[in-house]
């Protein structure tokens, strides 16, 4: 028997060690826990129970010059699912119903599979009343299965405007990735044109609701009483220069065709129309875009997704000559009365085509009749750089800064240009081509029309743009953008002279007397850029009325020939349209703002 | 011989006192974790009925003439016995485990009263004059005894309640006065058994360990190879018992070793607790304030996750006031076995002491991350009827041999 060890000192003692161990392991626990790493578990805490659901901000609007509504919001169904309440066996029904292929629901939620179950994913966008109908009859057989309301872009005017209005679409996770600050994915972001460069006034900002959830996330209530909470900000709604009839008229007139045409304001820089066709259908970029319809865009050869007015630069061609003549009248070399002689062209070392035979001319009936020989001879007086320096003083060879991302500078040539590529010695009757607008001088059809607008002016013009301002939530007042001032420094008597030459061009016996009009004096030029690729393109400049211009245009037909037949038709219908709508309606803006304010 | 004691003579309130203090600690945690809960709320007040019955239970115990324990330990063993063989066959699957019996609309738990069936009975066994632990035969004995009823509850299955006795029947035999040498034949066969749930490596090296210290005992060829041959047996029935496991003990073992291997899983509940008692800090959020609790992170927190209550709602120094509530209380209850000149009494109160004390450290454990996910109350703070039930039988028995205690001398 081992009796002396039964409940001895020895064995009480080592039992109340274990006790007092196990409980001081305990107690350390404990410390470390609740004293050293509490911060870091108070966080998780937090996080684990206070939910902020994002409120988004409705987007601001596009209006009109005339408060025509351009671009709006409309409410739309997306239908979403919630894996941890969904059954799989669903799969085959929802995708029958939302004529999509099988697999498309598995595929969804095994992109979303490293996020929270009780998060709903959103399954597809723009589902139909009858689909959200069907779903509300049958939510019980449908577990986890809801919709949402979710606003995308609509266009009431029935302007279409791609390459004006431009698009919104899920933010891509390389965008995101720079941008954390502000978004999260499956926000919306403008993509391209207004959308795009306004972004941050359209948006408006995100409000955040807070609510406590439990375990399973879902709300049991309103976090301190909603007071941290934080109502979203309405983007702003813009005023845009554009007169919605006006881009609706110059839309339709270039249905079928390919080209471009901006219209400006010459006396404010605002831009009335722009049109780059073909266009492509917005609304289809607007909440879903089919990836068929974005395949077919980008592999059609008359790429649609190009925004011609802005992007394509082409040789000018006669539209051009006006430069040439102000430089030369402004440095002196001519006077209205200097003559050159045109026998049908110049012997230049090599002869150098006129289209007629002119005889002595002066500077006026050379830009009425288009003569070339009258020009060739001029550059020479001028020589390239003084001519290149005038060019960029109307705007060419450089950006605009018109209030769109997408813009081409163009080009045009210096001697240094040419000496880069042929030497000193570079041939001196390039300078021939040139300044008919031909060769290398290249030029996009919003730099010809702010070129337009300054000669219409007399030299002074503002930057070219689309939006003139945006509405103030709280005055309701329209708060102006201002935009840099374009001064070409020269005597308006030059101008006077050069613009008699293009009234000349219409109402004389210039290239475009079939758009002669006597309700609206039209002063323009014609212009044929030759495409060694093709059949040449048109240009037509024209600005209206003559004594008082309010509104320069310039169109560019892309493969149809001689500008005056193809492209000034189309000047006139939209230079009529918006002096008529001037005559007919003034002030028409500040009626509807009146009219928006209530 | 009668003596007239002083009622402070007779009653140990030193023995009641901590656990009064429990009681109302209780209170507030039950009310807190199942206020507002929507399918719980009537929880606190099922409790205070069977907290009022417990009381009643507790003095009822007390006031019993204390050799009456020693009359009804074989009985009341036999009894346990055959409950927890019904209750394999009739008995109600809660998370898993057939460990409940339904009577009239209550249900109880067996094995709660078996732990004090079986620790009587092992108390009566090894107080017996006759018996020495260092025998193979009367350890066998005792073994058996003891470890009969682990099985039956292995097979509802319940570890947490096996475990706890494992716990005290190794107690019992050490408080007899076990030799170094028998209790490592007794415990290197759990070592090794614990060593293979680890994988095949951790199994050979235990074994390795185990050799090495056989070798150094020096006893003779035949002992030190049986008990390497029982050495072997044990690691081979473990894989047995192992796969016998329900998945989701399997699950729980799984994550204890690695939380963030399934964290809305099984890891899920050991990661919210954590959150919980960690983010009371020093004060606690205060009572009904703790986010964690009142929105419900836990699920049935009121049972075994109590602890988290108390964590987040008073903080450190709540949790350790009831850490220290239970250190004083196994003081207590040691030195009434320490003190008590009778040897089934000393016995029958350590074991006692090893029931609470195992269901403390385990239950506490497993909620600040320490030890695995095992189902076990935490005596006097966790709802359930049962256990608070048993628990205050014991209780009532420890304060009946303090009343006693001088009349077994």
């Amino acid at each position: 028997m081992n009796t002396e060890s039964f409940a001895s000192i020895h064995r009480k003692t080592l039992i109340s060690v274990l006790i007092i161990i196990s409980a001081a392991l305990l107690g350390f626990r404990l410390f470390q826990m609740q004293i050293i790493n509490r911060n870091a578990y108070e966080n998780k805490s937090a996080e684990n129970s206070i939910k902020s659901i994002e409120q988004l901000p409705l987007r601001g609007v596009f209006y009109d010059r005339n408060g025509k509504l351009l671009v709006s919001n409309v409410p739309a169904y997306t239908l979403r699912i919630t894996p941890a309440e969904y059954d799989k066996k669903l799969n085959h029904l929802l995708e029958t119903v939302l004529e999509v292929d099988s697999g498309y629901i598995d595929n969804i939620l095994y992109q979303y599979r490293a996020f929270s179950k009780y998060q709903p994913v959103k399954i597809k966008r723009g589902v139909g009343f009858d689909i959200i109908a069907w779903l509300e009859e049958n939510s019980e057989e449908l577990p986890g299965v809801d919709y949402i309301v979710e606003m995308h872009r609509d266009y009431p005017a029935g302007v279409n405007g791609s390459h004006i209005f431009g698009y919104i679409k899920e933010i891509s996770p390389k965008q995101l990735k720079k941008q954390k600050d502000y978004y999260n994915l499956g926000d919306y972001i403008g993509y391209k044109g207004l959308e795009k460069t306004y972004e941050k006034k359209l948006r408006g900002e995100k409000g955040w609701k807070y609510v406590l959830v439990d375990s399973r996330r879902r709300m049991i209530g309103k976090y301190k009483d909603g007071k941290q909470d934080l109502r979203p900000v309405k983007g702003s709604d813009l005023i845009l220069s554009i007169d919605a009839d006006v881009q609706k008229i110059a839309e339709q007139e270039f249905i079928g065709k390919r080209g471009a045409l901006v219209a400006i304001d010459p006396q404010t820089g605002e831009v009335l129309a722009l049109v780059s066709s073909p266009e492509y259908d917005l609304s289809k970029f607007s909440y879903i875009t089919p990836k068929e319809f974005l395949s077919q865009l980008y592999s059609d050869p008359s790429k649609p997704l190009f925004n011609r007015a802005t992007m394509s630069v082409k040789p000018p061609g006669s539209t051009y000559k006006m430069l040439a003549a102000i430089a030369g009248l402004d440095l002196g070399v001519i006077t209205p009365s200097t003559t050159f002689y045109c026998s049908g062209g110049v012997d230049l070392g090599r002869f150098f085509k006129c289209h007629g035979v002119h005889g002595n001319i002066n500077v006026i009936h050379a830009i009425e009749k288009s003569c070339n020989s009258f020009f060739y001879n001029l550059i020479f007086k001028i020589g390239l750089d003084k001519w290149a320096e005038y060019s960029r003083r109307f705007g060419f060879g450089h950006k605009t800064g018109i209030d769109l991302d997408e813009e081409n500078a163009g080009l045009i040539p210096t001697s240094k240009y040419y000496e880069k590529i042929y030497g000193p010695k570079w041939p001196r009757t390039i300078m021939a081509s040139l300044v008919i607008g031909q060769g290398e001088t290249s030029v996009t059809p919003l730099q010809l029309a702010q070129y337009t607008a300054l000669i219409a002016n007399d030299g002074v013009t503002y930057q070219p743009h689309l939006v003139k301002g945006y509405i103030d939530d709280n005055t309701g007042e329209v708060v102006p953008y201002q935009y840099k001032k374009i001064e070409a420094g020269i005597d308006k008597k030059v101008f006077e002279i050069v613009k008699e030459g293009m009234f000349l061009v219409v109402n004389g016996e210039g290239t475009a007397t079939h758009i002669r009009s006597d309700e609206f004096k039209i002063a323009g030029k014609t212009g044929t850029s030759q495409n060694p690729h093709g059949k040449d393109h048109a240009w037509f400049v024209a600005f209206a009325p003559f004594d008082n211009p309010q509104i320069a245009v310039a169109v560019l037909v892309e493969n149809v020939g001689f500008g005056g037949t193809h492209a000034a038709p189309i000047a006139k219908k939209v230079i009529e349209a918006y002096l008529q709508n001037l005559k007919d309606n003034p002030k028409q803006l500040d009626k509807s703002i009146a009219i928006l304010k209530q | 011989m009668r003596i007239d004691y002083k009622l402070r003579d007779r009653f140990d309130f030193g023995l009641l006192l901590p656990v009064l203090i429990l009681f109302f600690i209780w209170l507030a945690a039950i009310y807190s974790s199942t206020y507002k809960h929507p399918s719980a709320q009537g929880n606190f007040n099922r409790q205070i009925v069977w907290g009022i019955a417990a009381v009643i239970i507790f003095f009822v115990v007390y006031s019993l003439p204390t050799n009456t324990f020693k009359q009804i330990s074989i009985p009341a063993y036999l009894v346990t016995i055959l409950l927890l063989i019904v209750v394999l066959l009739i008995g109600r699957k809660v998370s898993g485990a057939k460990a409940w019996l339904s009577i009239g609309g209550f249900g109880f738990q067996p094995s709660e009263f078996a732990k004090i069936g079986t620790i009587l009975a092992m108390a009566k066994f090894l107080s017996k004059k006759t018996v020495d632990i260092e025998t193979l035969k009367d350890l066998s004995i005792a073994l058996v005894i003891g470890t009969f009823p682990v099985l039956l509850i292995l097979m509802e299955p319940d570890m947490g309640t096996a475990m706890v006795f494992l716990s005290f029947i190794l107690i019992l035999i050490f408080w007899k006065g076990i030799s170094v040498f028998a209790m490592f034949v007794v415990l290197s066969p759990a070592f090794i058994a614990v060593s293979s749930l680890f994988g095949p490596y951790y199994f050979y090296g235990a074994l390795v360990l185990v050799t090495i210290i056989l070798i150094v005992f020096r006893k003779n060829l035949f002992l030190s190879g049986s008990i390497f041959a029982l050495n072997l047996a044990s690691g081979f029935f473990t894989e047995y018992v192992y796969r016998a496991l329900s998945p989701h003990q399997h699950k729980r073992i799984q994550a204890f070793i690695d939380p963030m291997s399934d964290p809305l899983g099984s890891g899920y509940n050991t990661i919210q607790a954590k959150v919980a008692i960690g983010s009371g800090g020093l004060f606690g959020k205060g009572f009904l304030a703790g986010n964690q609790t009142q929105l419900q992170f836990i699920p049935e927190q009121w049972t075994d996750f109590i602890y988290c209550v108390i964590g987040e709602e008073f903080g450190f120094i709540g949790s350790i006031i009831v850490i220290g509530l239970f250190v004083y209380l196994f003081f207590r209850i040691l030195n009434i076995a320490s003190s008590s000149k009778d040897e089934f009494l000393s016995l029958t109160a350590i074991g006692i002491l090893a029931v609470f004390f195992t269901h403390f450290i385990i239950n506490i454990g497993m909620v600040v991350g320490i030890m695995p996910v095992i189902g076990l109350p935490l005596p006097y703070v966790s709802y359930g009827g049962s256990s608070l039930i048993a628990n205050m039988i014991m209780l009532g028995i420890v304060a009946n041999i303090y009343r006693t205690r001088k009349m077994y001398a």
